[in-house]
């Protein structure tokens, strides 16, 4: 493994410097300079303790949703609708955040747990649709990422709209609900422990657990599964749920760490971003936390590309994570043409 | 087997050989159809029908011989281009569009005109259509979706598409496959009138008495070469048969087990004790007809119960309801005194291991691991789980064990299934069916596509597993490893029914009646 790895390496690094490349001559297409761009984005994501910490603050929305794209994929399932279970996650989580008279000690937790089941409850249309009708999940995930997108929108001016209904948003949900922030002068907040914890839950659930074998089991082969008597609808249906309540969790966690408010057009495209951040982290869930940092490292790098750098279009940023991934899919794709050439010549 | 003088064929194979690497599907095969004639190709699974057929409507090219068109040589570039010279085909398995009408499905296999897309010749396509229904007697619901016609109807239209005006010779592969009794008939007369146009009819069948019925000239394959050619007339369904499954000697000669033989001493009746498996008018319904119809049998604990039979007859159900993949329509299944719901589960708990037909998709999980395609058989025991925790460092040593037991070619437990060759996959496959000491084992052409040496241990992994007391259920369209290996019975599926059930040491034309579809009508021989 270890082997492999590292003869790899020059393949990943070739397809990455082409990547590079190809960046910066768009960066000098748009007439400002690579070099300070490049610093630019380090800065915003090395560069302090501050920018650290909001690479942190970035990454625990895209470790979640990921985990979530991840395990829906493992099982074969092509759940692209992170974005929209992330969201109605937010809505729920806001909903029990701004309640009065919540005992305290249980007020987060609760938040927590509704914002999980709201994401679940959301991809499970999406299950549902699949295992009894046939649908296919590529589409309705994607159709109710709308949806999730329109309710929101209706929410923030409709049911969760803040008491003096000026602003399309809602009021700060309570102090006993939110997470608490682990250093001074940071947003970073204990959300992104709970996120990281999640990670080596799912790995452990995947890798050790009968549940998380019989998730395998029909994502690798669907007929054999189901020949050895695994329920595959009942996977199939409890696999959405999982998926759903992660993403659904990282838009509480986003709430009750980060915004503490809800308001329109509340995601950045997370969702969408986390099926990169699964991909890039070949679907495995300790991947995921690297692959999460990466991006959120791009993310929190390129915002202070873009206060820093005048004149700079805002998408360069979104081109700069294309071209990332578009590096990573060429590596994969060369990685894999070599293997098959390798054991088609051993055959 | 010399030219019948007279007319130039329409279309003529001749000194025809054709391999695919190492394996020859034909061997120099002559073949000719001439005007007006319906001539039957007669032969068992894999005796080189599809290929022949293949090469004649321009799918394949031959390696050696070459293919006369009118009495000149031809290189037939694709089906479109045997098409455009005269040759149609009848697929068994229809290539129809069924929410499209039937008339857009008739312009789907037209050319566009000059003009590209904008110049289908649709009245043309759409009154020669109707031209040729109306002289064949049909009525065609022209705008109705064809899914929504019965069978037989979606046949006619499938004829239509392969008959153009310039249409000589017209191929059908196993046109009856999919008819009902009172369709079958009325195609035979629609054959009989399209030859008495002219054209050359190749009907392609295992049937004995649709063959002898219909057709005018019978040629016979077997392992891919022409075993028999004689006119209709002159022949009859017991001579046929033992063309197609050759004579008693071949099979013989693969039996050397002696302990087999000798354990075959109980011939066609049923071994002492009680069954292992019980199954009573097992049916399963279908769309034209019931795709299992009535099937009774027992099987001991120490037989090998064979199930021979021409592809399509039925195994496929019959498989899926003893491995519980499928609930029948009617009937009851046991397993010892158990009745296990209709699930793979249940059944595999009530003692019952499959190989299944389909080792890729039905076998492995091909992205995963050895020990977890091992696990899939016991994922749910009580020994590799403790609460929601698998024990894989348990299910890892007993892989390993299972490894060394059955021989299996790998770099190690963590191999992943795709990495190991076709025999070795199917070791995979058994040694999970076979390790927890089954009652009951369900196999399934078990040695399709294997090697001699692959063969040969699947053989003895099954002789293993009677020896030790499973009653085994062999369904295979290999009538050679149905007769070496069933113990006392062999069993032959037509049409969804046993058309009889026979000694494994009966002479084999008896047996090639019997897949034909003939009931047996000799007298006596059920007493052998």
């Amino acid at each position: 493994m270890k082997q492999r790895l590292l003869r790899d390496l020059p393949l990943l690094l070739l397809t990455f410097s082409l990547g590079a490349a190809a960046l910066a001559l768009i960066i000098r297409l748009v007439g400002a300079s690579p070099v300070a761009v490049s610093k630019a984005l380090w800065d915003g994501a090395f560069g302090s303790r501050y920018s650290l910490s909001e690479t942190l603050v970035q990454t625990a929305p895209l470790l979640l949703t990921g985990l979530g794209v991840a395990v829906a994929f493992r099982c074969g399932l092509f759940n692209i609708g992170a974005e929209g279970q992330f969201l109605v996650g937010a809505m729920a989580a806001t909903g029990v955040g701004i309640l009065k008279n919540v005992p305290a000690v249980i007020h987060l937790p609760l938040l927590l747990l509704a914002g999980a089941a709201a994401g679940a409850l959301w991809s499970g249309i999406a299950g549902l649709l699949k295992v009894y009708r046939g649908v296919q999940e590529v589409l309705s995930t994607l159709l109710l990422n709308f949806v999730a997108l329109q309710m929101l929108s209706w929410m923030v001016r409709g049911p969760l709209q803040e008491a003096q209904k000026g602003f399309p948003q809602s009021d700060l949900i309570a102090v006993p609900a939110r997470f608490v922030l682990l250093a001074p002068g940071t947003r970073l907040h204990a959300g992104v422990l709970l996120a990281l914890f999640c990670a080596a839950l799912i790995w452990f659930f995947l890798r050790w657990t009968a549940g998380g074998f019989a998730l395998r089991a029909v994502g690798s082969g669907e007929g054999a599964a189901e020949a050895a008597g695994i329920p595959v609808r009942r996977t199939v249906l409890a696999t959405f749920l999982l998926s759903g309540a992660l993403s659904g969790l990282a838009g509480a966690i986003q709430i009750s760490g980060v915004t503490y408010l809800l308001s329109d057009g509340y995601s950045p495209g997370y969702g969408y971003t986390a099926i990169a951040v699964a991909l890039l982290a070949n679907l495995s869930p300790l991947a995921v936390v690297p692959s999460a940092l990466f991006f959120g490292a791009l993310t929190a790098g390129s915002n202070v590309v873009q206060q820093r750098i005048v004149g700079i279009p805002s998408v360069v940023v979104q081109v700069l994570q294309a071209v990332v991934l578009l590096a990573f899919l060429a590596y994969a794709w060369a990685r894999e043409r070599r293997q098959r050439r390798e054991e088609g010549g051993v055959a | 087997m010399a030219e019948q003088g007279g007319t130039i064929p329409l279309i003529a194979a001749r000194g025809i050989t054709r391999r695919f690497g190492a394996f020859t599907a034909l061997e120099r095969v002559d073949f000719a159809v001439r005007p007006g004639e319906i001539h039957a190709l007669l032969g068992e699974n894999g005796a080189g029908k599809s290929t022949l057929m293949n090469l004649l409507s321009g799918l394949l090219r031959p390696s050696e011989g070459e293919i006369l068109l009118n009495g000149d040589p031809v290189r037939f570039r694709s089906p479109a281009d045997a098409e455009r010279q005269g040759i149609g085909m009848v697929h068994q398995h229809f290539l129809l569009v069924p929410p499209l009408s039937v008339s857009e499905n008739l312009l789907l296999g037209t050319a566009p005109g000059m003009g590209g897309l904008l110049s289908y010749p649709i009245r043309r396509v759409l009154d020669e259509a109707r031209s040729l229904a109306d002289r064949l007697g049909w009525r065609i619901p022209w705008n109705a979706p064809v899914g929504s016609l019965p069978v037989g109807t979606q046949q006619r239209i499938e004829i239509l598409k392969a008959l153009r005006g310039v249409t000589r010779v017209l191929i059908f592969d196993e046109p009856t496959a999919v008819l009902t009794p009172t369709e079958t008939p009325e195609l035979f007369d629609t054959l009989r009138r399209l030859a008495g146009e002219g054209r050359g009819i190749v009907f392609i069948s295992h049937k004995l008495d649709e063959v002898l019925a219909l057709s005018e000239t019978i040629t016979v394959l077997r392992r891919g070469r022409v075993v028999a050619r004689t006119r209709a007339a002159e022949t009859d369904a017991r001579s046929l048969a033992e063309a197609m499954v050759g004579p008693d000697r071949e099979a013989s000669s693969l039996i050397q087990d002696g302990a087999v033989s000798a354990s075959r001493a109980g011939q066609a009746t049923v071994p002492a004790g009680g069954a292992a498996l019980f199954v009573e008018n097992l049916a399963v319904a279908g769309q034209a007809r019931p795709l299992l119809n009535g099937l009774s049998f027992a099987v001991s604990p120490g037989e090998i119960f064979g199930i021979a039979g021409v592809d399509g007859n039925g195994q496929g159900e019959l498989a899926d309801c003893l491995a519980g993949l499928i609930r029948p329509s009617s009937g009851t299944l046991r397993i010892g005194n158990d009745q296990p719901a209709a699930s793979p589960g249940a059944f595999r708990r009530a003692g019952v291991a499959v190989i299944p037909a389909d080792r890729q998709t039905r076998g492995l999980a091909l992205p995963l691991s050895l020990t977890e395609n091992l696990a899939l058989g016991v994922y749910d025991s009580p020994v590799y789980r403790r609460g929601p925790l698998l024990l894989w460092p348990a299910l890892r040593r007993r892989t390993e064990d299972l490894i060394r037991q059955y021989d299996i070619r790998a770099t190690g437990a963590g191999a992943l299934a795709r990495s190991l060759s076709g025999g070795n996959q199917q070791k995979v496959v058994i040694a999970r069916a076979l390790a927890e000491n089954p009652r009951v084992v369900v196999a399934v052409n078990p040695t399709r596509g294997l090697d001699v040496g692959a063969i040969a241990y699947v053989h003895a992994a099954l002789r293993g597993a009677q020896a030790s007391g499973a009653a085994i259920v062999l369904i295979s369209t290999e009538l050679e490893e149905v007769l070496s290996l069933a113990t006392h019975r062999v069993a032959v599926l037509y049409e969804g029914a046993f058309s009889g059930i026979v000694s494994p040491d009966s002479p084999r034309d008896e047996i090639g009646l019997l897949m034909g579809g003939k009931t047996r009508e000799v007298p006596g021989a059920a007493a052998r």
